[in-house]
């Protein structure tokens, strides 16, 4: 199927105007497929670290959310194991005015503000709710180990 | 803004604002708006804030050229030709574009009137017309900026803006109402039809796009029909199956060869849309297909998910998106294709006019049921349909298995979605239950709905008094074994007192029988 203008121009744009510490980079073969990586942000335990993603836009998209997966470990309460992330605007909260720019950089954001309140990984949140600085400090050894290569 | 009333026996939609209305202060429409349909227009609102910017920038660089503007007045647009109206001669500094703006922008250019402009010094008509043509591009350019459609990305074609005040395409409305009953750009409610056929395009916004993007919008508009004919609103496979209602899940198990290639062919096209309908099995004629071997009213649906099987069988999760009317019919590679025309509920406004028309005299008197649910408010029929299921429930009904409710969900809140949950439990004859399939009005269809409740409610009250009569102990056990029969041929409107529970039972397996572990319903959609 024809590639839909939308999906065209949102690429262009995030070619031409690529947004800081983030990047998305569709697939030859298939341009409904992006490898992403996100930077970790400043003053986070994540700082310092490259985060690799993969994102895929469903036939639907707009209509419906893309589909994103980290591909780097992480340790964060919003990001179970396989990598799958717990974000409202991915899920219920999806309007067809977001898209892969507004939703990279809320993953980023969410990066810097983790909300053990409400978890997918929920042995994460639960140290990170106990013992803060202690998750903290095994969320900036994963980052060392997983995401700085 | 006119001062608002409260408009009288109007339940339905039940948003805020809607109990409000307003005669429409313009002449050429004069009808009564509901407040809810009324906001600031957020879009045009924002271009006139950008051109004003774009005109205060260009007037500081053009401050040194007088003009002198005169207006010449339209008189076919002047109303009332016994007031003396002088037209006005101004001098004001700018370019032509700039110093026409300076006038309306003081209130002082009538919609309707024309300009002539005479430079004071003719020396800078060259000047001027340069900077006319300079600045009408960066018009033409940040007004496309405004232009642009959230949800396509594309020049908005056929504007059309929501009670929240947001522009999009119709067509773009359309799609988002197939997933959401939420604005994209704000998340308020949209209190509108799905297909959005019926709102009035923006007319300012039109032609704002037609007079200053003409070349632009006319490739739009061909590329627009090009991908339609690609994908629906034309011709769609046509699976001749079972009954499909919007917004309820449907599933099927697809095992001959010509339905495994036209689910193939659905996938791989990226719609995975194709239109189910039901077989013709009485022969009635059937609009412009005649007496086809099918019905001509049913509904697309949309994969959601698939599972082939080992050896090329198919079970399919579908979700009911659209009611269509079949225009013409033919065959492809051994499956129907049919023209099909999207059938979409009437305007709100004749909802509501429908509703306040049959609420508005006294309560009727006596047991005349017709009359009686004609009287009911929309929200009160709504209320009527739920206290039976709620009945129906205590009484642990068989259709209302766990099952049933687990694949279709509690009963729906929403008036208009309401009848399609019922239809797909309730147990009663499919001719009756298609006669939803064309009604465009949520007040019908749940009229309906209640005088199907009549009719088995009659039903078992007269299979009570039956066996009242006959073995009053064992009415429990009676009635259990009652529902254990099973009778095909039973309509609701031709359930006779002799054999009632057969209007109540038919079809009413338990809603697992004979289905995968994963599709736990089995409600006659296996596949003929
Ligand atoms: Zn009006
Ligand atoms: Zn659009
Ligand atoms: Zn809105």
């Amino acid at each position: 199927m024809a590639l839909p203008k939308r999906i065209i121009k949102e690429t262009e744009r995030l070619m031409s105007e690529p947004v800081p510490g983030i990047s998305a980079v569709p697939h030859e073969d298939n341009l409904r497929y992006f490898d992403v990586t996100i930077d970790g942000p400043a003053s986070s335990p994540y700082e310092g670290g490259k985060f690799r993603a993969e994102l895929f836009l469903p036939d639907d998209y707009p209509m419906t959310p893309p589909k994103i997966r980290f591909l780097t470990k992480i340790y964060h309460p919003n990001i179970d194991k396989l990598g799958r992330i717990c974000l409202d605007v991915l899920k219920s909260n999806w309007s067809p005015a977001l898209q892969i720019r507004t939703i990279l950089l809320s993953i980023q954001a969410l990066l810097g503000a983790p909300n053990p309140d409400d978890p997918l990984a929920n042995d994460v949140a639960q140290r990170w709710k106990e013992n803060e600085p202690a998750a903290i400090q095994t969320a900036r050894e994963w980052t060392k180990t997983h995401a700085m290569a | 803004m006119p001062l608002p009333h409260h408009r009288a026996n109007i339940t339905y939609p039940q948003n805020a604002g809607r109990a409000q209305g307003f005669e429409c202060p313009f002449k050429d429409c004069g009808m009564e708006h509901s407040t809810a349909d009324c906001s600031i227009d957020v879009t045009l609102n924002k271009m006139v804030e950008v051109v004003k910017v774009q005109m205060a920038h260009s007037a500081s660089n053009s401050a040194n050229i007088p003009l002198r503007l005169d207006e010449r007045l339209n008189m076919r647009n002047l109303i009332d030709t016994s007031i003396d109206v002088m037209p006005r001669s101004r001098v004001l500094h700018g370019s032509r574009i700039v110093s026409a703006f300076t006038m309306a922008d003081m209130g002082e250019l009538d919609y309707s009137s024309e300009l002539s402009f005479t430079p004071l010094d003719p020396d800078l008509e060259e000047t001027i017309k340069s900077l006319d043509v300079a600045l009408a591009g960066d018009l033409r350019e940040i007004i496309r900026g405004e232009c642009e459609c959230q949800v396509c990305y594309g020049l908005m074609v056929d504007p059309l803006t929501t009670a929240c005040g947001h522009t999009f395409c119709r067509k773009c409305v359309a799609r988002v109402l197939d997933h959401s009953t939420l604005c994209p750009a704000c998340r308020r409610p949209l209190p509108m039809r799905p297909g959005a056929t019926t709102e009035p395009s923006n007319k300012r916004m039109s032609h704002a796009i037609e007079g200053l993007l003409t070349d632009e919008l006319a490739a739009r508009i061909v590329a627009v029909e090009q991908e339609e004919t690609l994908h629906e609103d034309g011709w769609m496979p046509l699976f001749p199956c079972t009954l499909a209602y919007p917004a309820m899940p449907t599933f099927l198990h697809i095992f001959e060869p010509r339905y495994r290639l036209m689910i193939r062919r659905v996938l791989e096209s990226g719609s995975r849309k194709f239109g189910i309908i039901m077989y013709n099995a009485r022969g009635v004629p059937q609009g412009s297909l005649g007496r086809s071997v099918f019905m001509q009213y049913g509904t697309v649906l949309h994969i959601s998910r698939i599972e082939v099987l080992p050896d090329g069988r198919s079970i399919l999760e579908t979700h009911g998106l659209y009611r269509f009317r079949a225009l013409e019919s033919s065959m492809l590679d051994g499956y129907i294709i049919g023209r099909i025309q999207r059938i979409d509920d009437m305007p709100l406004a004749e909802e509501e006019a429908a509703e306040a028309l049959e609420t508005r005299g006294p309560v009727p008197v006596g047991d005349n049921h017709e009359a009686r649910i004609s009287h009911m408010s929309t929200q009160a029929l709504l209320q009527y349909n739920l206290d039976f299921v709620a009945r129906a429930r205590t009484r642990s009904e068989r259709w209302l298995h766990d099952s049933m409710l687990t694949a279709y969900g509690q009963p729906p809140t929403d008036p208009a979605i309401f009848p399609y949950w019922f239809a797909s439990i309730l147990p009663i004859a499919e001719d009756e239950k298609y006669l939803l399939l064309p009604t465009t009005s949520v007040r019908e269809r749940l009229k309906m709905t209640a005088r199907w409740i009549r009719v088995l409610e009659e039903a078992r009250c007269a299979r009570i008094r039956v066996m009242r009569l006959a073995r009053p102990l064992e009415l429990e056990v009676d009635e259990d074994e009652a529902s254990q029969q099973d009778d095909d041929d039973s309509t609701v409107s031709t359930a006779e007192p002799e054999t009632p529970e057969a209007a109540e039972t038919a079809d009413a397996q338990p809603a697992t029988a004979n289905s995968p572990q994963a599709f736990p319903s089995d409600q006659s959609q296996q596949q003929q």
